[in-house]
């Protein structure tokens, strides 16, 4: 077309990319260090199924019609970027060809097809999200300007290349092709134009206008494609469309293994940490590069704010508010973040020139506080650590661990957490449990059972842990009761560890006190190890998370596995048999802990499956999309004084499903559902229990 | 104004506690600071952010009370004493209050802050002694502490029928009562920052004393022997008509019971 121009609208457009991400990225390195480039061959895998196959978009029922949707658009922008190349081309080479792609191969013919339906079909998306979003208006969706225009810019995209190349059609075939104009033209293919009737349609809509109008209009709408899509690769990095770059390498980058990054194991005994105030995140640069891509790619799509249970019940944590704020403050103190980080680099690790360093270092943090300005004190605390919003996520953010971070600096660095936190610790760090209740009575419950204590049968096959709520709770003494009787009866070779358990210390880690934790873990891990214990029943998801996830980290590594996984496996091999004959509707409720976080969804359904005698009656929202108790990440033993309560909401649901019994795995959620229950008056007509309990009731 | 609190440690009285031959089973026990002197601390430090004031801490026992001190560094304590003399392990309670007289003697105080009474012993006896051998003003069950000048404070009673308000001349002697306040949790930062204070750690003859002196050798009471608490017995169940039950339960109260 025009050489000339071609270079100067690419070279402004180019170098003004070239600068916004250059400063992004140098951002980025001025944040902690993340170890995200192992396993390739995994991260690859993520990237195929979650990122191009757009998984959580299209994988979601609840969502189908708009992940189609966006599938259809991100789809459309991959065929369509190999056009780009051909039309930049096209600017200095008149009939410009990508090798492979051109005339002569019959995947140059399939690519104008495709790319040209793909077109047709990104144009009807467009219009479809306008629709969306103006006359449908989902509440998650944040209906911005930076939406409207975005949308506008791809459907100008996609409008100027089909008019471009509509025109381009009439001009060859209605009037004889007067400019020499290029088109494929192969003698086993056929003619161009024959392969892309999307094109053809936009050509008819210009029929109309003269050889010299038709040019005319190829022309502008060559440069209007060109120049839009320059614009649009410019804006993409100001804003939430930033994703269009950062989701694939986001999706590529997520944590492995465990659902999310695991907490960091802190090292406490060194002093500098606590004068520093290194521990935890108190300060921006704190963060880790990840989790500044993270916020780099929140693409403010709302779907975590949808699921997260405290945002339903009236909570100030709005994940995607506070995904942006963050975003913001890094942007506004990037210059800042930048300088310092320089600076760190040249620390020698000698104390007095380190001295004068950190001086200067000092200068360079943000204005404002980040948790108490930025952050509010009730946002950070009000999250469950349920992960339902990072399940949800389509591009891989990592909410949960960001937020156990900044709660870290709080409780570790500030002494700023909710108050009734104190009750909870106290006890944990006198009597190692949460009530405070004496250590001396933690094996109190199973008096007359005849369980056998470690310290009087070192040998056993497995080692019941009991869990704080299951030793010292009522109520789920009861479930402690029913699991020894199912152990009991398929002769399964366990002891206890009697007044030797303390809290596994889940509660206090996700409180952010690594300090209690660790203690916690410790002295269990002394314990354990000294028996040398190797598989573990665990009555309690947090603890089986604990103890499996955590404990590692320090030591101890465990075969771990939940009484409802153990049961369902007895009952497999025909050790235990059950009635079938649970009458009434039966339903289940996923703890977090155990579904979303240890990927246990069918062993609990399995029993249940083999107890009901109508079968097990869904919940709307169960498996992955469980809704939480409530009670996760140390929210148990925190008041719930804002907005509604979430253990009633979900109560709430469970009554409007007719059940008659809500089979639970969690000694937080038996508490929680049974309190919600009480609270809606329906405690006489829906039963909370937990599957232990029914398993031995219905021992055959 | 310097203000001096008291801090004893106490068997954590959570745990269940067993006698055997008329002594406390030690196995399995654990120590800690006894609540109503963490109420103390907490109403130190308080009045230390409010007003400009000095606080240090005093405990005293044959126990190392490192942790516990911490505790109360990490609180905010400024400067903390520990009486370390195996001798004080037979103490009484008018034993305590001459040490802690020795301690005060030595020391330039304005307020003392005592728990108003032990977890262990229940006894409530030191801090009101204290008061006694020092002959100044001592207000027992405090709810609230308020500074007028640097010679007055106006204290709340928790009394049987009300709450007495108390103008007191400093220097004096109160013992705070366990709604006082919530005593704060430290950071965990305190607590390591804590690690660095200086716990200045002293028996007897360090407080120029000696057990003798202070009475200790002639005590005003001596503990004989500790019984275990009697268990409640379990109530009697009745089953059946109620028109029945009724007449025996009835019969039971006038005859067994007689309290009708």
């Amino acid at each position: 077309m025009s050489p000339l121009f071609m270079t100067l609208v690419l070279a402004v457009g180019l170098a003004i990319f070239g600068r916004t991400m250059y400063q992004r990225i140098l951002l980025l390195m001025a944040l902690e260090p993340a170890d995200r480039f192992n396993h390739i061959k995994d991260r690859l895998k993520n990237l195929v199924v979650i990122a191009l196959g757009q998984k959580r978009l299209v994988g979601r029922k609840k969502e189908r019609a708009s992940g189609i949707m966006h599938a259809l658009i991100f789809w459309g922008f991959c065929v369509l970027l190999i056009r780009s190349i051909t039309l930049y081309g096209e600017g200095y080479v008149h009939g410009f060809q990508l090798p492979l792609l051109g005339e002569s191969s019959i995947l140059g013919y399939l690519y104008i097809a495709l790319k040209d339906i793909m077109e047709g079909v990104v144009l009807l998306m467009v219009i479809y999200a306008f629709y969306r979003r103006m006359v449908v208006k989902p509440p998650r969706l944040h209906n911005t300007w930076e939406a409207y225009l975005v949308l506008g810019l791809i459907g100008i995209l996609m409008v100027s290349d089909l008019l471009y190349d509509g025109s381009r059609f009439m001009l060859i075939t209605a009037h004889g092709n007067p400019g020499d104009l290029h088109f494929f033209n192969n003698p086993t293919f056929g003619q161009e134009f024959l392969w892309t009737p999307v094109t053809i349609a936009a050509g008819n809509v210009i029929s109309g206008f003269s050889p010299v109008g038709l040019e005319r209009v190829m022309v502008l709408m060559f440069w209007v494609h060109i120049i839009t899509q320059l614009t649009f690769l410019n804006l993409l990095p100001l804003g939430k469309h930033f994703h269009v770059i950062t989701s694939l390498p986001n999706v590529f980058l997520k944590h492995l293994g465990y659902p999310h990054e695991k907490i960091k194991l802190l090292d406490l005994e060194d002093e500098s940490v606590w004068e520093d105030e290194t521990l935890g995140v108190n300060h921006l640069y704190q963060l880790n590069w990840k989790q500044g891509l993270d916020l780099y790619t929140c693409t403010e799509c709302g779907r975590c704010k949808e699921v997260c249970p405290t945002y339903v019940t009236d909570k100030p944590l709005n994940l995607h508010d506070f995904n942006d704020t963050l975003k913001a403050e890094l942007y506004a103190n990037a210059d800042n973040l930048i300088l310092r980080a320089k600076l760190a680099k040249t620390l020698t690790g000698d104390d007095e020139a380190d001295a004068k360093i950190k001086e200067k270092m000092a200068v360079f943090k943000p204005e404002k506080a980040l948790v108490g300005e930025v952050i509010a004190l009730d946002t950070l605390w009000a999250c469950t650590t349920c992960r339902a919003c990072e399940q949800v996520c389509p591009v891989t953010i990592e909410h949960v661990p960001r937020i156990i971070a900044m709660r870290q600096g709080q409780t570790l660095m500030q002494g700023q957490y909710p108050e009734e936190l104190n009750t909870a610790f106290k006890g944990l760090e006198r009597n190692g449990n949460p009530w405070g209740i004496g250590y001396d009575k933690r094996a109190d419950w199973a008096e007359g059972l005849d369980v056998k204590l470690m310290a009087d049968d070192p040998n056993v096959e497995y080692l019941l842990w009991v869990g704080c709520a299951g030793s010292f709770d009522d109520r789920t003494q009861k479930v402690s009761k029913a699991l020894v009787k199912i152990l009991k009866a398929a002769g399964v070779d366990f002891a206890i560890l009697g007044t030797e358990e303390k809290c596994t210390g889940d509660f206090a880690r996700r409180a952010g006190n690594e300090m209690m934790y660790q203690m916690m873990a410790t002295e269990n891990i002394e314990v354990l190890n000294g028996y040398k214990v190797k598989k573990i029943i665990a009555a309690c998801p947090h603890c089986l998370n604990t103890l499996k996830h955590d404990y590692p980290q320090m030591g101890g590594h465990y075969e771990v596995i939940h009484h409802t996984d153990f049961i369902n496996q007895l009952i497999a091999e025909g050790k235990i048999r059950v009635k079938k004959s649970l009458a009434g509707v039966l339903t289940y409720h996923d703890p977090c802990y155990l579904g979303r976080y240890n990927e246990i969804y069918d062993a609990p359904r399995s029993i249940l499956g083999g107890l009901s005698n109508q079968g097990l009656s869904e919940l709307p929202r169960h498996g992955t999309e469980s809704f939480c108790c409530g009670a996760g990440g140390g929210r148990m033993w925190m008041e719930e004084t804002i907005g509604s309560r979430i253990n009633v909401e979900r109560s709430k649901e469970i009554v409007a499903e007719n059940a008659e019994t809500v089979a639970v795995g969690c000694p937080f959620c038996l508490t929680m559902i049974e309190d919600g229950m009480k609270e809606l008056d329906k405690d006489e007509q829906v039963k909370t229990r937990d599957i232990a309990e029914l398993v031995a009731e219905h021992l055959a | 104004m310097k203000i001096l609190t008291t801090v004893k440690k106490v068997v954590d009285v959570e745990l269940n506690i067993h006698v055997e031959n008329g002594a406390i089973v030690e196995k399995g026990l654990q120590y800690v600071i006894n609540a109503w002197d963490e109420n103390a601390v907490e109403a130190a430090v308080q009045l230390k952010e409010a007003h400009k004031a000095e606080t240090t801490l005093v405990s005293l026992g044959s126990t190392d009370n490192t942790d516990i001190i911490r505790k109360c560094y990490a609180m905010g304590i400024d400067n903390a004493i520990h009486i370390d003399d195996p001798a004080l392990a037979k103490a009484d309670s008018p034993t305590f209050a001459k040490v802690l007289q020795k301690v005060y003697e030595a020391g330039d105080y304005d307020l003392v802050i005592a728990g108003k009474q032990a977890q262990d012993t229940d006894a409530g006896q030191a801090g009101i002694m204290l008061g006694e051998f020092l002959g100044i003003p001592c207000v027992s069950n405090v709810i609230e502490i308020k500074v007028t000048d640097d010679t007055h404070i106006q204290v709340s009673r928790l009394g049987d029928a009300g709450t007495e308000i108390v103008d007191v001349t400093l220097p004096a002697v109160v013992t705070v009562s366990d709604s006082i306040n919530e005593p704060r949790l430290p950071a965990m930062r305190g607590i390591m920052m804590a690690k660095k204070k200086k716990i200045t750690v002293m028996d007897l003859a360090g407080l120029g004393t000696s057990f003798e002196e202070i009475g200790g050798t002639a005590p005003a009471s001596e503990i004989v022997e500790f019984l275990p608490t009697q268990k409640r017995k379990g109530g009697q169940k009745f089953e059946g008509d109620p028109a029945e039950i009724t007449a025996k339960v009835v019969q039971l109260l006038v005859n067994e019971a007689k309290v009708l």
